[in-house]
Formats: C-alpha cells, structure tokens, sequence
C-alpha cells in the first residue's frame, strides 16, 4: 500500500515536471524578477530531487501543497472546502445502489425468464449503456426544464440530490443488479442449496440464509472497482448539476491547467481509493473464509 | 425352446446405405465456424452486429453522401430544431418562425428556403414588418416584455398575415437539416455523422493499441512465470489500484488536447485488463502437449508465443476487445464532456453533448442524436460482446 501510494506520488511528480513551461509561463512573459521572486516563494528553484523530497514529506504530512492559480488558496482547503458534498452524494450512492441493485439482482433471479426479470435486465441494461452525463442532462431537461419538479443545481436540500443520485448510481446500481443475478443463478443451481431444500427448510431460509450469503461474494469484489467509477464520474454529474464538489475543482482546474491542484486532488483520490480497496479486502476475507489475509 | 433359424438374407452383403451411416453426419468444424454457427443464433448480438457495421459504414461513406459539410458554418440558420411550425401566407407561400423571432421563408413539405429580411423594424414599438408573397406580415413582439397582469394568457408575441392572427399551419420535418442545426448554424446530422467517425476511430485504435501492448506484456508475463511473472504482475497491480481515468486525464492535461493525446492517453492506460487475461491464457495453455512438441522441435519462444499460445488464446482476448470498444467510446465521451476533447471544428459525440448543455432548455435536440448515438453504439456492442462470450468462451456458457 505504502508502495503504491508512493508510486503514485512518483508518477505525478513526473508528469508535473514533464510539462513543458513552468507554472508561471503566460502569454505575457513576467519581469524576470517576479517569476524568480515567485520560483523562490514555490521552491521551484529547489533542485528537483529536493523538491520531491519536499512533495513526498508534505505528502505524507497531508500538506499538498498552494494552488498556482488562484493566489492564497492551498489545495487542502479546496479538498476540504469540496470533498463533503461530493462525500455526500458518493454515499447516498452507495446506500443506494446497495438498496435497490441486490434486491434488483435478487428479484430477477428467483423469476428467471418472467416478466420482472425481463424489465429488471431492460433496465439494467439501458443503466450499463447510457453514459452518466446524458443520464444527467436527461434528468434536467425532463424533471427540471419540462416538468419543474426538481431543482436542477446546487445542493442544499434533499430534493437536490434526487437527480444527481439517480445518474450517478445508475451505471453502478445495474451492474450491481446484473451480478446479483448471475451469480444468484449460479448458486441455486449448487448441491448444498438442493439440500437445505431437502431437509425441508423454508423457502425465504433457503435463499436469503444459504444462497444470497454466497451469491453475493462477486458483488463485494465489485465494491473496489465500483467506488472508483462512482469518484470520477462525480467529476461529470457535478459539473451539470453544478454542485460545489471536489469533481468541480478537479474539472475546473483541468480547464485552467492548474497543475498543483490537479495533482493534489489526483494523489487524495488515489490515497481515498487505495484505503477503499483495502477495507473492502478486508470486508471480504470476513464474508468469505476461505479467503485467508496473506501474511 | 425353439429352433433358431437363421435367414437367408442375413448373409447378405449389407447396403451401401447403411455404411454411410459411419460417416459423419455433419462436416467436422474449425473452432471460429463453431463460434459463428453459435453467434448466429443470437438475435441481439446479430442485431447489434448490424448496427455496428450500419454504424462504421455511415461513419466511413456518410460524409462524402449527405450535402451539407460538418464544419460550414451559416450563422444566420443557427439552432434550427429538426421539426419545425409552419405558417401559411397562401397556397405556394410558407414561412417558419423561429424561437429567436427570425422568419424563414419554407416549402410545404419542410424545406429550408432562406431567411427573410424584415422591411420595417420599429424596435420601439416593439414590432417588425415583413413582406411575404406580396402580403404584409407583422410580427408583434412587445407581449414578452409585458407585465404579467396585462397579459393574463402569457402570450409571448402575435403574427398578423394582412392584419389576420395566423395560426400554426403545420409541423413539419425540416427536409434540409434532418437533425437540426447547431448554435453556429452546422449541420446537426452531418455533425453527427462526423462524430461516429471521430469516436468509432479513437475507440478501434486505442483497442488496437491496447491488444498490442496488453498481449505482449500478458504473453511474456506468462509464458516466462516466475520471478519475471512476479515482477510484471506486481506492476500491473500498482496500476491497476491507480483511478485510471484521472490518470488518462493528467495524460491529457499535459499532452495537450487533441485526437494524438486522447488516443495515446487511453491506449497507454487501459492494457491493464487485457494483459491479465492473456496471462492467465498462457499460463494455462503453455502446460500443453503442442507447446511441448513445438519446443522439441526447435521453435524459439516467440514463435511460439505468436504461432501456437496468441492464436489459442484469441477467443476471450476478442471478447475483451469487444467490451473495450464501448469503454473507450465512453471514455473519449467523457474526456470530451469535460473539455479534453478534440478540438473545433472536429467533433465527437462526447464534444457534440458537451456543446450543447449550454442551450439545453432551448434546443434539446442538439443534445438528443449525439447522446443517442453514444448510447445506441454502446447498446450493440454489449449485445455483441454478450453473444461473442457465449459463443468464443464454452466455459461461460450458461
């Protein structure tokens, strides 16, 4: 883990210095003075294995460092100024998608080849295929703009988060429901599920004590994979939605190439994935035993 | 007990007939016309077949067909919607108006004939004068600005044909922009069009890209084990923890925005998938006797990497290219919609939504065939991937 994030840290550092121009390059070249008064106030005149060393310390300090776009503002407080709504809308996705996608998933293998598993995998299957940001813009221009139910920007009520969570989870939430199904499928066709049947235990018994218990092992691996999805797509869903959120810096400083904080936000997500994925390991060697921590 | 007799004709030299019967009954198949008699089978994955070929057949010859350039612009016919209300002055005479109070003179059946330039525009009064087909039309807009106890109905202006009201003759197709214009007067369609050519080539090549780089480093990864498995397979698991897309977007960031950055940014990322698949392939088909045989005959490794391990493999390396078209289709769309897309006047659907959030309220058409697009290819290639895992891969067949 320590070895990935410093990967991490190294690859960024790379791609930050492999720009070509510095900073502080504009249009209008600055006196000579200023840019070497500013290189000093940044350390850019350091030599470059001493500002990496830099960077790794206040990296691992938690200190990433000031924006070089906007005067006075660190990349910390843009992180905390934006991570709890993005916080917010990430984890009512979650709940959500784990909510409505096993259930979903559930409901849809039990009535193979009916008509709720039919128009649980239609749905599941336009949630796989539309993009988020049209899933998004659909949600505006039809629950906003035509109807005027739902408040289309901002987020300061409950109602603010309907559509955001809608087409954030919807990709994630099918998959979710599509694994469930198939792995549910996989595990009612299993001996032991013939024999809790067998010894005449209850149908609800059978299925939510033996076969969800095991069905949902490949769910728990999607975990990971799914919070990465769900980080980068709040970059999208925060720009239509216009939610004051770490994704709208992220973009915003992608359209104004302000490198630190691109790099800053980019190692805090990596860091906040990188923690994820070990919880979810973790979660998985408790649900799954025979999975055993290795040393 | 009686006696057995044995008849006559049972020393009989048998029919030719019924040594056909050793024969068998079908032709014996190579591996790819089984995967193919199955895959016919499967309707949607046909379907989606023929709409990926549809799809890459318009994207190829489209743009030499349909009249209009994607790249022209008209800024007088600007966010034309592709249906459009007409007005009847007489038999031979139509006109639409548009949302932006600008009259174009039009056929009956919708085609776009040209603007019309007002004789009299009285700003103050709020109104302008037209003259169409020798008739005097006014357009009287000074209700939008009104109070909304002066106008309890909430009109928002009134066409006068020679002093009548004129009511909406029709609503028709507008025949010379299919789809409708975009903000600067292009063709939507043609746009459209382009974009499946910008999307569809971004996504073949960073799928070749990646099917190159991830079978190399799979196959060598593999077929050596080992320490040398070890190491490679460490790497791959550092990236592989790493948010790819935020690293595809620093890639972007610095390369510079443009087709080169975005196709070199997804094709050096994502070969992660495709080289554990080819390794786990390797792993397990170099353990057989035609890989042994082929050593003892000399082969050198590569060749037997390339000839006798690859080939074997290509059955689920194909499936994971299927289902990496669509992501990377998905993310140049997403790339593009944050604005690390190609560059004007190139378009891509990705670009082609991206312009037009701005006037969603107004003209969600432009947004509409884009996303559409974007959607219905991705559709057919889950189709087509679904159908060619069942076809290609006989483990997971259910």
């Amino acid at each position: 883990m320590v070895v990935t994030l410093l990967v991490i840290i190294t690859i960024t550092f790379v791609m930050m210095h492999a720009i070509p121009g510095g900073p502080f390059t504009r249009e209008k070249q600055l006196p000579d003075a200023v840019l070497a008064a500013l290189n000093a106030k940044y350390h850019l005149d350091d030599p470059l294995w001493k500002q990496y060393v830099d960077y790794v310390k206040g990296v691992l300090s938690f200190n990433l460092g000031p924006s070089f776009q906007r005067a006075g503002v660190t990349v910390n407080q843009l992180i905390k100024e934006g991570f709890p709504a993005t916080l917010k809308i990430g984890l009512t996705s979650v709940l959500v998608i784990i909510v409505v996608g096993i259930p979903l998933g559930i409901v849809s293998a039990l009535k193979q080849n009916k008509w709720q598993d039919g128009l649980v995998m239609f749905i599941a299957t336009l949630g796989v295929t539309i993009p988020s940001f049209v899933m998004a813009t659909g949600i505006i221009y039809i629950f906003s703009a035509k109807f005027n139910v739902l408040p289309s920007n901002g987020l300061t009520s409950w109602k603010h988060m309907i559509g955001p969570v809608i087409a954030l989870s919807g990709f994630s939430l099918s998959f979710v429901a599509r694994l469930t199904r198939s792995s549910m499928l996989e595990v009612l066709q299993q001996d032991y599920i013939r024999t809790a049947r067998a010894k005449g235990l209850s149908n609800n018994k059978v299925i939510y004590k033996h076969a969800l218990k095991n069905a949902l092992i490949p769910v728990v691996t999607y975990l990971g994979p799914m919070i990465a999805t769900l980080l980068t797509g709040s970059f999208v869903i925060e720009k239509v939605f216009a939610i004051p959120g770490m994704g709208k810096h992220f973009v915003e400083s992608v359209g104004n190439r302000d490198y630190t904080v691109l790099m800053g936000i980019t190692i805090f997500y990596a860091l906040f994935l990188i923690v994820m994925v070990l919880l979810v390991d973790i979660l998985y060697s408790f649900i799954d035993p025979r999975i055993k921590m290795e040393d | 007990m009686s006696e057995q007799v044995i008849k006559k004709e049972l020393w009989d030299a048998i029919p030719k007939e019924s040594k056909d019967k050793e024969i068998l009954s079908r032709p014996s198949m190579t591996y790819w016309q089984d995967a193919w008699r199955r895959l016919k089978k499967n309707t949607l994955s046909m379907i989606g077949l023929a709409f990926i070929i549809f799809m890459v057949l318009t994207a190829i010859i489209g743009p030499y067909v349909i009249e209009h350039d994607y790249s022209t612009q008209q800024l007088t016919l600007a966010n034309i919607p592709p249906r459009i209300d007409i007005y009847k002055v007489d038999d031979a005479t139509y006109f639409y108006m548009h949302s932006e109070y600008k009259l174009f003179q039009v056929t009956a059946d919708g085609e776009l004939l040209d603007k019309i330039k007002e004789t009299q525009n009285n700003m103050a009064e709020r109104n302008r004068i037209y003259n169409i087909g020798g008739k005097e039309v006014v357009l009287d807009y000074k209700y939008g600005a009104m109070k909304a106890e002066d106008n309890p109905e909430g009109i928002k202006y009134k066409l006068l044909i020679d002093g009548e009201e004129a009511k909406v003759a029709d609503r028709v197709q507008n025949k010379s922009y299919l789809f409708g214009t975009d903000a600067l007067g292009r063709d939507m369609l043609s746009r459209v069009i382009y974009g499946a050519r910008i999307s569809l080539l971004i996504a073949f090549i960073a799928t070749v890209v990646n099917f190159f780089i991830g079978v190399l480093y799979g196959g060598i990864s593999g077929y050596f084990g080992g320490q040398v498995d070890n190491i490679m397979m460490r790497i791959v698991d550092i990236i592989n923890v790493i948010p790819l897309l935020l690293y595809v977007i620093l890639l972007s960031v610095i390369i510079g925005s443009g087709l080169k950055s975005i196709i070199i940014a997804l094709g050096s990322v994502y070969w992660v998938g495709m080289a554990r698949i080819v390794r786990g392939q390797v792993l397990s088909l170099k353990e057989q006797e035609y890989v042994l045989s082929a050593r003892t005959l000399g082969a050198s490794s590569m060749r037997i990497m390339i000839r006798h391990l690859i080939p074997n493999a290509m059955g689920p390396i194909i499936v994971s290219m299927t289902m990496m078209i669509p992501s990377a289709i998905f993310t140049e769309a997403f790339l593009s919609f944050i604005g690390l897309g190609v560059n004007a006047p190139l378009a891509s659907w990705g670009t082609l939504a991206n312009d037009a959030l701005g006037g969603l309220r107004s003209y969600p058409y432009q947004l509409f065939y884009p996303s559409l697009a974007i959607s219905l290819t991705m559709l057919a290639f889950n189709f087509l991937g679904d159908g060619l895992r069942d076809a290609l891969d006989p483990r997971l067949r259910k």
